[in-house]
């Protein structure tokens, strides 16, 4: 009862959040938004025995990635979004609309798709247990964990390489 | 040892490759040795078969050389054939075309280069190839492709002075007529596969004249078309227009193809049909009408023309035009007497002519030709000999053969065609003496620095004029009449095989039933009748030097000029068919070629680049309007996995 | 159900609201990296879900599904981000609207 509260609570700060974000018009406040948002949803995968998952969330996302967004956005100087006089409004329209089919869809499927459906399946021993989750990810998934370094190499050597000035060393 | 059939055409075939291939190379004498060499040794290779043939019972000898077609129900063979009938055929084609061989050594040895001497060989001996596969083919298709091939050789020879605009012209003319002719003979084929299931010739008489009942009503649909082809080949009115402008060709040339040979093919081909001829009396009918009416039409024309070779050349629609009259009444056997004699007299009358063009360094006009048999006397007498055969005065061979073929038409108890007939006997003589006095008689006519040139031709020349005109003297005393003794007429014993009994009572070749008295009678009527044109053309000509020709002309100006002008047929045909085939060419060039097949094509490819400008507006080369398609994408595909 | 007696349902109608704002935000916004955030918030909206199912079906091949892919944010964040970098100092902007150089 008090899991699923506490769920609901934190699924509607992150969903709060995330409003923020795409609502504001300075770039930076998005970002920090967004990070709340994110924190929110830290709790959220907590919930969902998912604690490894959360603190990577946290870590990672919250802490590198959108560190890194911010880096940019200084760096760039990025100025707050000015309405346009020009405005566009068939693409606007024409998005709203396509938004709010979408989620009319996406609400039908949820719907149509059994969302109560409990499966029969044993619980295990202690959901919140990292071992199992290690033992997992170091035998079934172990070559997709060590593409995985390569991959974040050459995304390293890549963005290096792109945000190069030119001629420099 | 006997030699195979197919080593008779084959060796003019060798001739024409050897000509085409190193002649213009090797030079003159190897063209005129191989060349003429070549058909020397068919005519050797011929005659070996034709001796023993000629004495023997007359059974048709076949020999198949290789399958040809075998494809389901129908199935035709290489195979050649040695009857009375191809046996008559190849004994003139070969020897004359052989004489004509040599005579175009002399002919054309001056004034052509190598390579022109070469390709005129190559043509000639190719023309004989085919000519020779046609007479000795034993089936339709087989014969239908000498028929083709002569029609091309042809073609190819009357353009021979290609650079001339009217020779090239004329070669088509021929080509395209032959072509129309060809057309009938072709659907008259498909008839006959179509009655009888098969081609071969024997196959297909047998079958006919075994139960003529069935096939009769169909027969006479199939005879008329094949009797197109004829028309179309053999120079029959209205398929006649090619011929006279087919002499802008060398005259050995017109000689050999346009007189002796390819033009009697036609004849050939209906004598060789004789028993599905026999089965559509309506077909022969029409075909004697077409043969009376053609004789003395071109006669007509004949006596207006002032070319030599022109005159020659009406002379031979005419003659033609008697060959298919015999044949339309049944008389085919004087038919086919007719092609051997006028074989003989008229290529002696084209080579004879040939030799005073080139005594004259190329003038053909006979207003500027006379008194050249004093000058020219070999080619005078020779000449001479010819025309009194073709006119028809005993005891040369064209008296006999015209004779025989005046009492078939009179046997088969149709006046009108006999009194066309005998017209134009009378007319054949007047025109051919008009010539003879014209070019050999009287004053000579032409500049003097022709008159210097006047000789007599070379050897290899005259000696074919004189084998002809012997040959035009004595080949008579095969088809003697009937009067002359029983048995006196050695070429309807010979030729009788081919015509076996039919089951109609009213195809039977007319009996001899005429009496002696009759018979001497028509005899005396046609040789008045050549006197009197004889008499009337010297007259008028040697004696008078055409002035009484001359008043009457101006007398009847409309009419004169009518006939001079060969009754404007080519100017009908201009208007009727030339006209209207250029207008529908020019329409589907300008409007179905060019506005609408390329325009829808153009139109397609217009609609393409339309569409494209209008699709190329997507390209915003904005990243929020491409996310957006993506969205409404996604969304459709959902709406439908939720639908569905 | 989940282990904790979360319901589905509410897990995947909160991945579906964060989904679709991100969405929103990725169409309706003119600022290259604002665009870019909004669809970072996509891909965790879809590890919302994930897991989600992960506890349901007491799998943990969700969570490790879910590992991989933040590894894989970061890393195409990393290298997007340089992209950016390198268009701006072509272009002296991030507008969306001013980058068109694929136009007709």
């Amino acid at each position: 009862m008090t899991a699923r509260l506490a769920f609901d609570v934190a699924a509607g700060l992150a969903i709060f959040f995330a409003c923020v974000m795409v609502v504001h018009r300075h770039p930076v406040k998005s970002v920090l938004a967004l990070v709340v948002s994110f924190f929110a949803l830290a709790v959220t995968y907590v919930l969902l025995s998912a604690p490894l998952i959360a603190a990577v969330q946290v870590i990672v996302y919250a802490g590198a990635i959108l560190v890194l967004f911010l880096f940019v956005l200084m760096l760039l100087n990025v100025p707050a979004e000015v309405r346009q006089t020009p405005g566009r409004p068939i693409h606007h329209t024409l998005s709203a609309g396509a938004i709010v089919a979408f989620a009319a869809a996406l609400l039908a499927a949820l719907r149509s798709y059994g969302a109560t459906a409990a499966p029969p399946s044993p619980a295990p021993s202690d959901p919140g247990d990292l071992a199992p989750l290690a033992r997992l990810l170091f035998s079934d998934h172990l070559l997709s964990f060590e593409a995985l370094s390569i991959l974040l190499l050459a995304a390293l050597v890549g963005a290096f390489t792109l945000a190069r000035r030119e001629g420099s060393p | 040892m006997t030699v195979a059939l197919w080593v008779v055409p084959a060796l003019p075939f060798a001739g024409f490759l050897l000509c085409l291939l190193l002649g213009s190379r090797l030079g003159k004498s190897f063209v005129s040795t191989v060349g003429a060499g070549s058909v020397g040794l068919a005519t050797v290779a011929a005659w070996t078969r034709l001796v023993p043939y000629l004495t023997g019972d007359g059974t048709p000898v076949v020999e198949k050389v290789a399958p040809w077609i075998a494809a389901g129900n129908f199935s035709v063979d290489v195979s050649f054939r040695l009857d009375p009938l191809s046996a008559l055929m190849v004994s003139f084609v070969t020897f004359v075309g052989f004489l004509i061989h040599v005579y175009s050594i002399g002919y054309m040895s001056h004034d052509e280069t190598d390579a022109g001497y070469a390709r005129y060989f190559s043509y000639l001996n190719l023309f004989l190839f085919a000519m020779l596969v046609l007479v000795l083919a034993n089936n339709f298709l087989l014969l239908f492709v000498g028929w083709e091939g002569v029609g091309l050789c042809s073609y190819l020879l009357i353009g021979y002075y290609y650079e001339k605009e009217y020779a090239a012209d004329a070669g088509k003319k021929a080509f395209i007529v032959n072509r129309i002719g060809d057309f009938g003979f072709l659907l008259g084929t498909f008839g006959v596969f179509g009655l009888f299931g098969t081609l071969d010739f024997d196959s297909v008489f047998s079958r006919a004249a075994a139960d003529p009942a069935r096939f009769a009503p169909g027969l006479t649909l199939v005879c008329l078309l094949l009797f197109v082809g004829a028309m179309g080949k053999s120079a029959q009115v209205p398929l006649h227009v090619w011929l006279p402008d087919a002499m802008a060709g060398p005259t050995p040339v017109s000689a050999l193809i346009h007189a002796a040979t390819m033009v009697t093919a036609g004849v050939y081909m209906v004598t060789r049909c004789n028993v599905l001829f026999r089965l559509a009396p309506e077909a022969m009918f029409a075909v004697a009408v077409v043969g009376g009416v053609t004789a003395i039409f071109a006669a007509v024309i004949a006596i207006a023309q002032n070319d030599i070779k022109k005159v020659l050349a009406y002379s031979t629609v005419s003659q033609l035009g008697y060959m298919f009259l015999a044949c339309g009444v049944g008389a085919y056997v004087a038919g086919m007497f007719h092609v051997l004699t006028h074989a003989f007299f008229k290529a002696c009358l084209f080579l004879g002519s040939g030799a005073v063009i080139h005594a004259l360094g190329g003038e053909q006009d006979m207003r500027r030709m006379g008194g050249l048999g004093r000058r020219l006397p070999l080619t005078y007498t020779t000449f001479l000999v010819a025309t009194l055969a073709l006119a028809g005065i005993p005891p040369l061979a064209g008296f006999f053969s015209k004779d025989a073929i005046l009492t078939g038409v009179f046997a088969a108890h149709r006046p009108i065609l006999f009194g066309l007939g005998l017209v134009t006997a009378g007319l054949t003589a007047f025109y051919m003496f008009r010539l003879v006095s014209l070019t050999f008689a009287g004053d000579f006519r032409g500049t003097p620095e022709a008159a210097a040139h006047v000789h007599e031709a070379p050897p290899t020349m005259t000696l074919p004029l004189v084998i002809l005109a012997f040959l035009s003297a004595i080949a008579g005393f095969l088809g003697l009449p009937e009067v002359f003794g029983e048995g006196a007429n050695r070429i309807a014993a010979f030729l009788a095989p081919v015509f076996p009994r039919v089951g109609l009572a009213a195809a039977e070749p007319p009996a001899h039933s005429l009496p002696a008295a009759t018979e001497w009678l028509l005899m005396g009527t046609s040789v008045a009748v050549a006197a009197v044109g004889i008499l009337l053309a010297w007259t008028w000509y040697a004696k008078r030097a055409g002035r009484p020709a001359a008043r009457v002309a101006a007398s009847l100006p409309a009419l004169y000029r009518l006939v001079a002008e060969k009754f404007r047929i080519d100017e009908l045909y201009d208007v009727l068919f030339v006209r209207p085939f250029v207008w529908l060419a020019r329409m589907l060039w300008k409007v179905v070629d060019v506005l609408i097949i390329d325009g829808v094509l153009n139109a397609g490819a217009f609609l393409v680049e339309l569409t494209g400008d209008a699709l190329r507006f997507l390209q915003t080369g904005n990243v929020r309007n491409y996310a957006l398609t993506f969205l409404l994408g996604i969304v459709a595909l959902l709406l439908i996995v939720l639908a569905g | 159900m989940t282990p904790n007696g979360i319901p589905l349902g509410d897990v995947l109608l909160a991945s579906g609201a964060l989904f679709t704002i991100g969405l929103a935000g990725a169409l309706l916004r003119r600022n290259a990296i604002s665009i870019f955030l909004a669809i970072e918030l996509m891909m965790n909206a879809a590890n919302l879900a994930v897991l989600g199912y992960a506890a349901a079906l007491h799998s943990l091949e969700g969570q490790i599904v879910v590992f991989f892919v933040i590894a894989i944010a970061a890393a195409e964040a990393a290298v997007g981000l340089a992209i950016f970098v390198a268009l701006f100092r072509h272009t002296e902007t991030i507008d969306v609207n001013k980058i068109n150089l694929l136009k007709w």
